[in-house]
């Protein structure tokens, strides 16, 4: 499953938090993904790539981004980011 | 028979590797295992992330403060960025394998291959590195599987 949101804390002077909605990103690059497949298909048969296979990698490379942790610590701020 | 073994022995049934691949690692895999004890997998649930931690020790003169670095990935994540990698055209990975090999890397890229990843995984478990930075702190990185 493709990860639905991410969020983002940064702690530190000045605290935020932001909780991005990775959901809607997907919603809005699939029209123009749909609208840019001719010249997807284009490159693909032109760097002789297997579309067939290419795109469940890519899925799978998306999928595999849930559970991704990252926390950077330095001496001013701290920073957390967790996609869900 | 162990786990490993056996997917060793169902890749090599499905043509995914040759006999002499699968002698190989099958040969690492026994030169590899601790005595007496068993394999990463039987020990307990599959290993699901890589975890690299990097801490700075603190200055010399205490005023800064030790940095970490955490960063833990789906091993889902690793495997799915190999077969992404198969993908990658030949004329493009020569360009990469030689902007590498400039770099003093020399790594063929298509030599990639998802039972690569899955041997790593099952001999990584803790790689401790010690090394000092430019202004001579110690920093630690440590890279595991969870």
């Amino acid at each position: 499953m493709i990860p639905l949101f991410a969020i983002l804390e940064v702690h530190g002077r000045r605290p935020v938090t932001l909780w991005l909605p990775l959901f809607l990103l997907w919603l809005l690059l699939l029209p123009i993904v749909l609208v840019l497949l001719p010249f997807e298909l284009f490159v693909l048969l032109f760097a002789r790539i297997d579309g067939w296979r290419a795109l469940p990698a890519l899925w799978n490379v998306l999928a595999g981004l849930r559970g991704t942790h990252v926390e950077i610590s330095t001496p001013q701020r701290q920073i957390f980011i967790h996609v869900h | 028979m162990s786990e490993h073994r056996r997917q060793i022995l169902e890749m090599l049934s499905v043509g995914k590797i040759t006999a002499d691949e699968a002698e190989r690692l099958i040969a690492a895999l026994e030169k590899d295992a601790p005595s007496g004890g068993a394999p990463v997998a039987a020990n307990g649930p599959a290993p699901k992330y890589l975890r690299v931690m990097v801490e700075q020790e603190k200055d010399r003169d205490g005023d800064t403060l030790a940095k970490t670095v955490n960063i833990r990935v789906p091993l889902q994540l690793l495997r799915a960025g190999v077969r992404l990698a198969s993908l990658v055209p030949p004329q493009a990975r020569h360009s990469v394998d030689a902007a590498l090999k400039e770099k003093g890397v020399p790594f063929d890229l298509s030599q990639l291959k998802p039972e690569n990843i899955e041997e790593l995984i099952a001999q990584l478990k803790d790689v401790s590195i010690d090394a000092d930075d430019a202004k001579g702190r110690k920093v630690k990185v440590r890279v595991f599987c969870e």
